[in-house]
């Protein structure tokens, strides 16, 4: 079994957290945002971005040349996790914030840098990420979007499905094939383009969500040019280079608690009732968390080491644990107290169970669906 | 961890993996003792581990020890080394001398014995490994309180008996027996960091066996073919597969956590979720490993159940889940913080070693 090191916070760590946490409780009796469950893809608030990167919060991990704090993973780890465990909306600049920047810090030019890092770390720059199309979904690789060379860029022509509020970003990270389809190396032949969204030819239409919001998109491609200094890393290498964002992407605290204002909300409710039986039933959820949240921490703490790796197995078991725990706790706690969910309640509860049940379908899907996650798993744990 | 324990860690496993075979542990299920396992873990200082350099220890600290007791776990060891380890860790957690002796211990509330001038009466089932041990650590009742007391075994009677898994747990017998050490009264919170510490002993068990267990499946996938492949090839394998994966990691890392926070002395309540979290544990990891073994592994002849029927034993022995659930609720009720500040709260409530004066 591989080893996942233990955490133990640090004391300015731990002052780090009530920071945060002090700074959201007064933005919260400010009345600056409302709570929500999996808000870091519904609570989208491009001034709530604003306000957390003049705090400094967005891009924690950069080099302080691009505007970032160089502060550690694990820093970052306790600042998501404030951000989540309230339920704050930041779902705008969350991309560019989890998964470009580090992107660009590994691949990009430095002129790439230069340009876009200091616009994201101030929350007036989001990303969206362009991978699945309608006919390629687990099977990525077989993407057709197309970029064809022409002097000074690319023309790239096809479609993206799926992309979480790219009516909201600026610019895309899109992978896109720039040589043809081999089936014996399906794997060559993709790369990254930072696409402009407001590009000429490029179109966003909203897919609405099954309660009818607007959070993904299809974008489509019509002769739209990128300039060759949009490309990201190596022509050819786009499949490596995505496949290292993962790690990031599947093992960070929002597989978790993405309905974690529910359980809070839950305990409160039996606290007020005082329900001894009812915590009782509760603290199994409890204990579950924590089991979970000891494995996304150690997985932060590797990534921190830097050892790609040995990541991607114990980060894609956190994402298929994690988020079958987050899509059980809706199913657990109406089974505890009794609630009517509706998505305009009074009752907290009752709009944390709404959001929590009507969302929950998507936690195991998005960014790679569980069955791929677990073919993962099983193929890495097998070959040790 | 330090390279230090590693490397003690490396050492002591070599020495359980070539010393314990199936064999060994169906000859102690059978009735007999491994005097041979037991003298070496001796010789080299294991059982010494934990206890201060002043009592005669080697040196070492809890995470070592529970650590040296989760690869006891992992090997089905048939020595009563945790139940030795953690009788002397109680003593001197008590301020009491600790012994040379093999030891084992009885901590249930309900069964302790009354203690009247020195001497100890009473019965008390489900004593681990008593018949090949010379002291018994265990709770008892005076006309002031709870007390811990150590007393030679070779007063008692006793009635073998063992759990599931065919280790010995006796029956024992006191009638005005002499004890050979008493504590002062024990403080509830005492108490409960004495049924905290037993716990993690437990826990630590248990992580071993489901380690192995896991293990053992894996590799039972990459040898077993049907319809002309290995079965780790089947998608309905590879659930299983992850599953356990799933459930082992979360394991280690619940147990590796639990020693850290004993080893900081910040523990909170990392025991009561691992306990609470391990009941789901022990029942996907023991029917996904049967599951996939298929039949074999229903077998006396493999040793797959070597594992499984410890676990089905060790959960039912210390604590009770239902004693861990009550506290995290109970702590839950009397908390004047959000859930989210209880869970991440930095500072622990009551540390838990700090050796009485």
């Amino acid at each position: 079994m591989f080893h996942v090191p233990t955490v133990q916070f640090t004391q300015e760590q731990e002052q780090f957290r009530l920071d945060v946490r002090t700074f959201l409780q007064d933005e919260l009796a400010k009345g600056t945002f409302t709570p929500k469950c999996d808000s870091w893809l519904s609570g989208d608030d491009p001034e709530f971005s604003k306000l957390i990167g003049q705090k400094g919060w967005i891009g924690l991990t950069w080099p302080k040349k691009y505007g970032g704090q160089e502060r550690s993973t694990i820093d970052r780890y306790i600042l998501t996790e404030e951000f989540l465990a309230v339920g704050a909306p930041v779902a705008a600049h969350w991309f560019a914030d989890r998964q470009t920047g580090p992107l660009l810090l590994r691949y990009g030019t430095e002129e790439q840098r230069e340009y876009f890092l200091p616009k994201i770390v101030k929350g007036e720059c989001y990303f969206g990420i362009g991978l699945s199309e309608p006919n390629s979904g687990s099977d990525l690789a077989s993407v057709s979007t197309r970029a064809e060379k022409v002097e000074g860029g690319w023309i790239v022509n096809g479609q993206k499905i799926w992309t979480s509020n790219a009516h909201l970003c600026h610019y895309m990270v899109t992978l896109v094939r720039t040589s043809p389809f081999d089936g014996k190396s399906k794997h060559a032949g993709l790369s990254q383009l930072i696409v402009d969204l407001h590009a000429e030819g490029v179109t966003v239409v909203p897919i609405k969500f099954l309660t009818g919001e607007h959070h993904y998109n299809e974008v489509f491609f019509d002769n739209v040019f990128v300039p060759d200094n949009m490309v990201v890393g190596e022509i050819g290498n786009g499949w490596a280079q995505g496949l290292a964002e993962l790690a990031f992407e599947r093992s960070g605290p929002e597989r978790i608690l993405s309905t974690f204002p529910l359980i809070d909300e839950l305990i409160q409710e039996l606290k007020r009732q005082k329900n001894l039986e009812g915590l009782q039933q509760a603290s199994k959820i409890i204990a579950r968390l924590w089991g979970l949240r000891n494995l996304s921490i150690g997985v932060a703490q590797l990534l921190e080491s830097g050892n790609g790796e040995d990541v991607s197995i114990p980060a894609a078991l956190v994402k298929a644990l994690g988020t079958k725990f987050e899509q059980s706790i809706p199913e657990i706690t109406r089974l505890i107290v009794q609630t009517y969910p509706t998505l305009n309640a009074h009752r907290k509860i009752d709009r944390f169970m709404a959001e929590s049940i009507l969302h929950a379908p998507g936690f195991t899907i998005r960014g790679g669906t569980s069955e791929v996650l677990y073919g993962v798993v099983a193929k890495g744990v097998v070959a040790q | 961890m330090s390279e230090m324990k590693d490397m003690i860690l490396n050492v002591v496993e070599r020495m359980l993996k070539e010393k314990v075979d199936k064999e060994l542990v169906d000859t102690v299920e059978q009735g007999h003792w491994a005097p041979e396992l037991w003298d070496l873990f001796k010789e080299n200082g294991m059982t010494a581990v934990a206890i201060t350099e002043e009592n005669g220890g080697a040196g070492g600290d809890i995470e070592d020890l529970l650590n040296i007791v989760r690869l006891t776990g992992k090997y089905a060891a048939p020595i009563p080394f945790a139940e030795t380890t953690f009788a002397n860790y109680l003593l001197e957690f008590t301020s009491l001398q600790v012994i040379e002796d093999l030891a084992t211990y009885m901590l249930y509330p309900n069964q302790a014995f009354t203690l009247e001038n020195g001497k100890l009466t009473g019965e008390a089932i489900q004593i681990p490994w008593a018949r090949h041990t010379k002291r018994l650590v265990t709770l008892a009742y005076s006309t002031e309180g709870t007390h811990l007391v150590e007393i030679d075994l070779s007063q008692a009677e006793i009635k073998l008996g063992s759990n599931l898994a065919g280790e010995p747990r006796d029956t024992v017998k006191f009638h005005h027996a002499k004890v050979s050490q008493v504590s002062a009264v024990l403080s509830p919170d005492k108490i409960h960091a004495i049924t905290t510490l037993n716990t993690a002993f437990q826990l630590a068990l248990m992580t071993g066996a489901v380690d192995k267990i896991n293990d053992l499946t894996v590799q039972y996938t990459k040898e077993r073919e049907q319809f002309g492949r290995p079965i780790h090839r089947f998608q309905l394998v590879q659930q299983h597969i992850v599953h356990l994966a799933g459930e082992t990691a979360i394991a280690l890392a619940a147990f590796n956590n639990v020693t850290e926070a004993l080893l900081k002395n910040n523990q909170n309540s990392e025991v009561a979720y691992a306990c609470i979290r391990f009941e789901e544990i022990i029942q996907a990891v023991t029917t996904i490993a049967h599951q996939v073994h298929a039949a074999i592994g229903t077998t006396h002849e493999h040793s797959l159940h070597q594992f499984t029927r410890r676990l089905w034993s060790w959960r039912d022995e210390g604590a009770s889940t239902s004693y861990w659930t009550n506290l995290v609720a109970t702590q839950l009720l009397n908390s004047g913080d959000s859930l989210w500040g209880y869970l991440t709260s930095s500072s622990a409530s009551s540390p838990l070693l700090k050796v009485e004066g």
